[in-house]
């Protein structure tokens, strides 16, 4: 197999002669490691009669089994009147009851048999997993499907629901983090679904039964979903019990909608969210192009961003920020990329409120430092020691495999995206990490968003530009 | 009728779950001591060729001594600094600059330490001096080389954390690279050099304010156990008092690093796909040499009974929130597996009393939590945290946990609510096994803290064999007022000044 081959190629490369007196770092180039030949079991793929694809994957060394439901649609999908409802019809599916039984039946049964039901719906897509003891597998499964099918969404939790998200919404600017995620958020995206996370008091008042049974119907129906199976299983009984669950589920309604157009806030632009704390926290970033795909400048621009700051201590962020500065206990930067829109690009850290302005120029700085002085061969070559040497840790159970194989399909890359991905890391240059951080990363045209007391700062914040007061009140979701 | 039919359905459905052994019990863990009593515990298992080495150190925040509090936490930060060959280029040139820093880092502590009377303007200097020379230093180091070498080698989940009781550290590896494991780990604990030193108390420092100083339950649970154990070291916050952390010198963290981390005080598991008979080779050639160290002596220090409620307010920028905490014995005493059935009993998913009454029922909480803290090996708390939802209080929240308590003190609980809570252990027994990770964490946590990797699993075994009656007697012996601390966090009065700078002057 292809990735058996790399491998062996690999642990060639490596072996060095040993010396006779070695100190450490000798012994450690000298070492010699057995290839490592493992080629990953892949889920069988079928398709059910209503055409919802399954991904199988047999595994029977524990009496367990895991049960992953996809939906392709998300509360981004849905209306912007119904946001609110969307976000919690995971917690009223899995709280609210069915038709037949009540909330508490739901709730007894899957705790008597210790059945792991989770719901979420999420921005771009909606999950049901259920896990348990493979002896309880149809327990787990008429329920899971029962709640699915016919939510109750019974009154009176969703009475409990909206005084939990009351609750949510008072504490909402308790914590620095979260109040520095929603003003990000809230910059960048301004009003877009994709930008929210928290429900609204004006939107708990339509919180009803029919409106959740609206929004669930159409996120979780037939034609959007795909399911992926790991464990203690048998496929053929398996299969049959599935078939018999869909059985007479109607398809889908219309009345979703397709992803509103994302247009990202762009910089140079300083926010500022005053907040009472002795440390600050602090995100920058800017949009960015590359997109997800089988191309050298999305491979080069992952490098990039494991270099500059996604690979804790070996980046270049936390090195300077953290190891050499102690300005900070965490520094990162997230480089996103997306299948069919562009993303953002960002870095973030909480930094002593008294080097906050010090701090903020050396991440910027950090940033820049990617086109000024770009990473080496060698630097470049540890990027892609990682990837493949790594690449076993993909694959260490069933359901991570299962679930992959539901993400990649998800998303529209192909079955074997992991192997392209894998070479396309492998093929990266030092030149093209450096052209794609060149291209792409604008270090004089960073968003920047800032909480905290600016009494305490170093020095002004205005030496970096202008900048713009965010109350944190007027943080509107 | 429906409900009660499905009720029925389920008491007959399920085999109760007698007292048995676990299914952990019986994994071919092979124990491995070396003559210097450093303690292999080594799992090979089918699946994905990964092998994941923890190791358990005898060693935890209850070991340091007065005035030296987060040294157990700064010196596991430390530890990955390398050694005298791993993290530097010139370890000569390098080491000669120590004594001026450390020097002028006493500097610094000789004026911090006046408290209100430090001058300020002194203070930033000495500072600035430190991290001159401090930066000299740097300039022979290689920043970083252990995470660096462990990174192009694939390894994932490199970290590790120090609690109350012990320090551990962890990383996975392909299996094919497992010699590195060995190589690295027995230079760093052989010959650590503390590089860095000072500027990763500032780290330090940072990584307190974002867990503790800025987060309204970090700053409660530190109040809360600092008004429950007034003796006791449990009392002290893992990651030190901002005072300590900031004074803290090099040459402490290398004591205690003597004191503790002996080869005799450390248990390491390997689990996955390894071949046992070569990580005995390699355990004795890499670490048999290393010299056993002074065995772990129990803190000596007890908490006295407590004499009466304790009560506590904690003042910060944010909405209410309590816990409340009642002393219970260590670990090892018959009574624990009955404390962790009740907690299970009132606060375990939706169905569990104090969720029904608080969440569900009467919606005065958003959230209702229990959990038992802060470590095992001594005397610790059962403690219960609540989020009220407004206009509801924290008042509430008390009222109604002191009448579950005091309900299942008069009622035991029934039949059903401890098969749900067997079930529950059933499949957790069977979940817990899936991960070699999760799997090498557990033998090695359970061999360093009880001196025996079953340990563990024959705990979660005996919590099958409690029944109604031990429930109500421990619910009746621990669950008084007396012996109660609580702790709410209220918004400061409006006209209170800012909160300080949590030890900063």
């Amino acid at each position: 197999m292809r990735r058996a081959l790399i491998f062996a190629a690999l642990a060639a490369a490596v072996a060095a002669p040993a010396l006779a007196a070695q100190d450490v770092r000798t012994e450690v180039q000298s070492l010699r490691y057995p290839a490592l030949r493992f080629n990953p079991p892949t889920p069988k793929r079928l398709t059910l009669s209503n055409g919802v694809p399954v991904y199988l994957l047999e595994d029977h060394a524990l009496p367990t089994l895991a049960v992953q439901i996809v939906s392709r649609r998300g509360v981004a999908n849905v209306p912007d009147s119904l946001w609110g409802v969307a976000w919690q019809a995971d917690g009223m599916l899995r709280t609210g009851g069915t038709t037949r039984l009540t909330p508490d039946s739901v709730d007894k049964l899957l705790e008597f048999y210790a059945i792991n039901l989770f719901i979420s719906t999420d921005h771009e897509q909606s999950t049901a997993s259920v896990s348990g003891l493979a002896r309880y597998r149809d327990q787990m499964l008429d329920l899971a499907f029962e709640v699915l099918r016919t939510p109750r969404n019974d009154t009176s939790r969703i009475r409990v629901t909206v005084g939990q998200q009351q609750e949510s919404w008072r504490r909402r600017n308790d914590q620095p983090g979260p109040v520095l995620g929603r003003a990000w958020s809230q910059v960048v995206l301004g009003d877009h679904p994709l930008g929210r996370s928290l429900v609204t008091p004006d939107e708990l008042a339509g919180f009803t039964p029919e409106r959740f049974r609206w929004v669930q119907e159409r996120l979780f129906c037939p034609q959007n979903l795909l399911i992926g199976v790991s464990g203690d299983f048998e496929e053929r009984d398996l299969v049959r019990k599935l078939e018999a669950l869909f059985r007479g589920w109607p398809v889908c309604k219309p009345g979703l909608r397709e992803l509103p157009p994302v247009r990202y806030a762009t910089g140079p632009r300083i926010v500022l969210v005053e907040k009472d704390v002795n440390q600050t926290n602090i995100r920058m970033g800017h949009p960015v192009p590359v997109r997800i795909a089988d191309s050298p400048e999305y491979f080069a621009s992952q490098v990039a961003d494991f270099l500059l700051g996604g690979s804790g201590f070996t980046s270049r962020m936390l090195q300077r920020v953290r190891s050499d500065s102690g300005f900070a206990y965490s520094a990162f930067s997230s480089w996103g990329a997306e299948v069919d829109r562009d993303a953002v690009f960002f870095a973030g850290a909480q930094i002593r409120a008294e080097k906050t302005v010090a701090g903020l120029t050396l991440m910027r700085d950090v940033i820049r430092s990617m086109r000024t002085d770009p990473p080496t061969a060698r630097d470049v070559q540890l990027a892609r020691d990682n990837e493949v040497n790594s690449f076993v840790f993909r694959f260490e159970s069933a359901s991570q495999i299962v679930g992959q194989q539901l993400a990649y399909a998800v998303d529209g890359l192909p079955a074997d995206w992991f192997d392209v991905y894998l070479r396309g890391i492998q093929a990266v240059t030092p030149e093209a990490v450096r052209q794609a951080s060149e291209r792409h990363l604008k270090p004089d045209e960073l968003v920047m968003v800032i909480v905290g007391k600016p009494a305490a700062f170093d020095r002004p914040l205005a030496e970096l530009g202008t900048v713009t007061m965010l109350p944190v009140d007027s943080i509107k979701r | 009728m429906k409900r009660l039919c499905l009720l029925a359905a389920l008491a007959a459905g399920v085999a109760p779950a007698a007292a048995q052994e676990s299914p952990g019990e019986r994994l071919p863990v092979v124990r491995h001591v070396l003559p210097n009593g450093m303690t292999f515990l080594l799992l090979r298992r089918a699946g994905a060729p990964t092998a994941s080495f923890v190791t358990h150190y005898r060693a935890g925040a209850v070991d340091e001594w007065t005035g030296i509090s987060g040294t157990a936490h700064l010196f596991e930060h430390m530890l990955f600094k390398g050694s005298t060959v791993i993290g530097t280029n010139d370890l000569a040139a390098e080491q000669g600059l120590f004594p001026a820093i450390d020097a002028a880092a006493d500097s610094f502590t000789a004026e911090f330490r006046r408290g209100a009377q430090a001058d300020s303007a002194t203070l930033q200097r000495l500072r600035d001096r430190l991290k001159q020379l401090e930066d000299s230093a740097r300039a022979f180091a290689v920043s970083n080389e252990l995470d660096r070498i462990l990174t192009e080698n694939g390894a994932q989940g490199l970290n590790a954390s120090t609690s109350h009781d012990v320090t551990n550290y962890y990383f996975s590896l392909p299996a094919n690279r497992a010699q590195l494991w060995f190589v690295l780990e027995s230079d760093r604990l052989r010959h650590p050099v503390l590089r860095e030193f000072y500027s990763e108390r500032e780290v330090v420092m940072e990584e307190r304010r974002l867990r503790t100083e800025t987060q309204p339950f970090g700053m409660l649970y530190e109040e809360f156990l600092q008004a429950a154990f007034r003796a006791h070291p449990y009392g002290r916050p893992v990651v030190g008092l901002a005072s300590e952390i900031q004074a803290v010198s090099r040459r402490s963290a290398l004591e205690y690093f003597r004191r503790f981390y002996g080869p005799n005080n450390a248990v390491v598991a390997i689990v996955g796909d390894i071949d046992v008979e070569q990580m005995k080779q390699w355990a004795t050639r890499y670490f048999g040499d290393l010299p056993a160290g002074e065995p772990h002596r129990p803190v000596v220090t007890q908490e006295p009974p407590q004499r009466g409620e304790r009560r506590i307010l904690v003042e910060f920028d944010a909405n209410p929130l309590v816990m409340i905490g009642y002393h219970i014995p260590n670990v090892r005493h018959p009574d624990t597996p009955a404390l962790s059935v009740l907690s299970q009993l009132l606060t375990g998913g939706r169905t569990s009393r104090l969720f029904q009454r608080l969440v569900v029922r009467d919606r005065v909480a958003a959230q209702i939590s229990s959990f038992q803290a802060p470590g095992g090996l001594y005397p610790r708390l059962f403690a219960f945290q609540g989020v009220p939802i407004a206009p509801r209080t924290t008042a509430d929240i008390e009222t109604a946990v002191y009448e579950e308590l005091e309900r299942i003190q008069r009622e035991p609980p029934t039949a059903e609510e401890l098969q749900r809570v067997r079930n529950q252990i059933d499949a957790s027994g069977i979940q817990r096994l899936q991960s070699s990770f999760g799997l090498a964490f557990q033998l090695s946590s359970s061999e360093a803290l009880w001196g025996d990797w079953r340990q563990t699993f024959r705990d979660q075994a005996a919590l099958a064999a409690v029944t109604a009656q031990d429930v109500q007697r421990v619910a009746r012996t621990y669950f008084t007022a007396t012996n109660r601390t609580v702790a709410t966090l209220v918004r400061p009065a409006a006209a209170a000044p800012a909160p300080t700078e949590g030890g900063t002057r």
